[in-house]
């Protein structure tokens, strides 16, 4: 088989697993939005303000809710751009 | 096919022409050889024998005078035709063999034919033949690298013969060739001259300036045809 | 097809060719992949998160009232609810208490809510997010997953307890738990009666966290809110359009961080490829004049070099922005994690849809593909026109 063929057939087969990642894509954004009208009703019955991703940055549960200057509160030298995981490990105390 | 094969008319070449380090490589060469004869070129090197040779092989043309390669002027042919007439009417065999050491025996004989569009089979055909004609038929598939100095040249051959060009050139082909392997290259060069190919070849070597297939003995000193 | 055939043979060739310096060729792929692999999983990723959070975020409170002191939030009184009454067009106002619950044992925070869910929106329907179990009555929570599992360890524990400020218990009986759909939102979430929460937080009765304001007509937000602030001037009025902007801001700086990192990787791999392509070793010089002296013009070799970076770059675009959507989808993305939302002890699982769009992957296909293309023809061009009679000497 001449190489341009074996090329060929291995893009072919490239191009199939993408396909089946495609379909699973489209899948999945059909669950996303069979979900999103359940996160709207939360977000509107709680009045929440953010996405629950980085639950130990005041600022970010809640950006708008708390003080604009919390940013700045937390450590003398450091501006709380990240939350604390961005420059410390995660505590090691009792679990 | 002509009379005169090979016919060089005035042919100068100069070399960065109107710079400082302008280099007159050939002046006023007037040469005409016969379709199916045999001729060496002899020169020194720095005697204009390289130059000479890419003129009548179609690499580049001359700055000035008529030079016809097998029915075609070369004077102001573009590059891209110039390939095409070389490609169509010379067979190269270079001095070092100028074979490529990671591709197969096959791969290095065909290769002049892939710009062709000439698909895998027709290409394995074609050298099949010649690999057999010249017995390295068994080495088909091996890497160049690994295969020996005579077998190597025969590779070279096959390459210069692959699209049935009508002129051979080769330039200094016994070179890194013992005694036995000589008198074996210039069998072949008498058997493709019986077949009615054109043979130019470039030599000091006395094996071939002296052997009785080649007719003419072309001798050039300082880029002028010297004339004993 | 005579010029299809010769593609066909000169693509055989260069195949063949990067074959032959597999290793070589196999480390530029690797870099290459790696460096859309991680272009694309960042773009995916915070394009995921971001749409997520601007379509929920739609749906914040329209107006939230915060009682300022000393530059600080602290509780605001019920009375500022009265104050509000001569105010036309305002739909309810939702006092709510809600705060931070350190849970020392785990070292996770969970976000307490406290309100009546009936006076806002779409807060009747609340009880379809609620998987077990319904809204709290008195002395009940309905929890989010991850303080369920924290809660409960592993079991189904109905009562539980938390210590208010004087280290006192407060117990709770489970109402229900958030449905897991929800946990991008309330995973930490514990929600009570407004009631439940005061007595937790030990805040006096006549205080609460904010205010939420809702409004009858949408587009009298910002007419409403400066009216607010004007009767109420120890407060700070937020609008839902003030949050959305603040919570673009926060991803926006730190997406721009990574971004600004990733666009170094970008510019080293590209002067990467040009030293790699440019610097011609004295075999492939050679190897050039040998193919032209034998009858390969200028462009065929300059069409052999350009089936080499259209094969690189092809294969490794594919496989890396294919291992990014793996990585995102699969993996959620874990290797941004922690440059993007930092550790948590709480951490929902992250199901993200990727987002694939035309534009964007256009977009690092630009980034990408076109530089290294551009990288390994120019300096190509240099080598197509190495005169064919060196071949000679």
């Amino acid at each position: 088989m001449r190489p341009s063929l074996i090329f060929l057939v291995s893009l072919g087969l490239l191009a199939l697993v993408d396909s089946a990642l495609l379909l699973h894509h489209h899948a999945q954004k059909e669950n996303a939005a069979a979900d999103a009208g359940l996160l709207r009703m939360t977000a509107a019955g709680l009045g929440l303000s953010d996405l629950c991703l980085a639950t130990e940055a005041r600022y970010t549960r809640h950006p708008a809710v708390t003080d604009p200057i919390v940013p700045f509160m937390d450590h003398p030298g450091a501006f709380e751009h990240f939350p604390s995981g961005s420059f410390w490990a995660r505590p090691s105390g009792p679990r | 096919m002509t009379a005169s094969f090979v016919a060089l008319e005035d042919v100068c070449k100069i070399y960065n022409q109107g710079q400082p380090n302008q280099v007159r490589a050939l002046h006023n060469i007037n040469l005409v050889i016969a379709a199916n004869s045999m001729v060496c070129l002899q020169g020194a090197s720095g005697s204009g024998k390289s130059t000479l040779l890419s003129i009548i092989g179609c690499v580049f043309p001359p700055t000035s005078g008529r030079a016809t390669i097998a029915g075609k002027a070369l004077s102001r042919m573009p590059d891209r035709f110039l390939t095409i007439h070389r490609r169509n009417t010379i067979g190269f065999i270079f001095q070092h063999f100028n074979i490529l050491p990671d591709l197969t025996v096959l791969e290095n004989i065909t290769l002049p034919l892939m710009p062709l569009g000439i698909g895998p089979g027709a290409r394995k055909e074609r050298a099949e033949r010649l690999m057999e004609m010249l017995s390295i038929g068994h080495r088909s598939n091996f890497p160049a690298r690994q295969i020996s100095g005579g077998e190597l040249q025969r590779v070279a051959i096959a390459r210069a013969l692959i699209n049935d060009p009508p002129i051979v050139l080769a330039d200094e082909p016994t070179a890194h060739l013992d005694h036995t392997l000589s008198l074996a290259f210039m069998e072949i060069m008498r058997e493709l001259q019986r077949a009615g190919k054109t043979i130019i070849l470039t030599s000091h070597d006395p094996l071939i300036t002296q052997h009785p297939a080649v007719e003419r003995i072309i001798a050039i000193e300082d880029g002028e045809i010297h004339v004993p | 097809m005579m010029s299809f055939a010769r593609q066909a043979n000169i693509i055989d060739y260069s195949l063949s060719s990067l074959w032959r310096r597999r290793f070589k060729s196999l480390g530029v792929m690797v870099v290459f992949a790696g460096v859309i692999f991680l272009l694309a999983s960042f773009q995916m990723t915070t394009k995921a998160l971001t749409n997520a959070a601007s379509d929920i975020l739609a749906f914040a409170p329209e107006i939230t009232i915060q009682k300022m002191k000393a530059g600080r939030q602290e509780s605001i009184p019920l009375e500022y609810k009265e104050k509000l009454a001569v105010i036309l067009g305002i739909r309810a106002i939702t006092p709510r208490i809600w705060g931070y619950y350190f849970n020392e044992t785990s070292g996770a925070n969970y976000t307490v809510l406290g309100l009546d869910p009936f006076s806002m929106p779409l807060g009747d329907q609340l009880g379809e997010a609620i998987d077990t179990g319904a809204l709290p009555l008195d002395h009940e929570a309905v929890l989010g997953q991850g303080v369920f599992a924290e809660l409960a360890g592993g079991g189904d524990a109905v009562i539980f307890s938390l210590f208010r400020p004087d280290l006192s218990l407060k117990t709770f009986s489970r109402a229900g738990v958030f449905k897991a759909e929800t946990n991008i939102l309330t995973y930490d979430t514990l929600f009570m009666n407004l009631d439940d929460a005061r007595d937790l937080f030990s805040l006096p009765a006549d205080m609460a966290t904010d205010l939420c304001v809702t409004v009858a007509n949408p587009n009298e937000v910002q007419t409403i809110a400066k009216k607010i602030a004007a009767l109420l001037p120890d407060t700070r009025v937020v609008t839902r359009q003030q949050i959305q902007k603040t919570y673009q801001g926060v991803f926006g700086w730190r997406s721009g961080f990574a971004s600004i990192c990733l666009l170094t990787a970008l510019a080293a791999f590209i002067i990467f490829a040009w030293d790699k392509a440019s610097g011609l070793t004295p075999e492939e010089r050679k190897e050039i004049s040998i193919l032209k002296i034998i009858g390969w013009q200028t462009s065929d070799v300059l069409t052999l070099r350009f089936w080499e970076g259209v094969t690189v770059s092809t294969v490794s675009f594919v496989v890396g922005y294919t291992l990014a959507y793996v990585h995102v989808s699969f993996f959620e993305a874990s290797l941004f994690r922690p440059v993007l939302l930092g550790w948590s002890v709480l951490h929902p699982a992250l199901r993200l849809v990727p987002s694939v769009e035309l534009g964007e992957t256009l977009l690092i296909l630009c980034l990408t593909v076109v530089p290294y293309l551009a990288a390994t023809i120019i300096p190509a061009w240099r080598a197509a026109i190495i005169p064919a009679d060196s071949a000679l000497n």
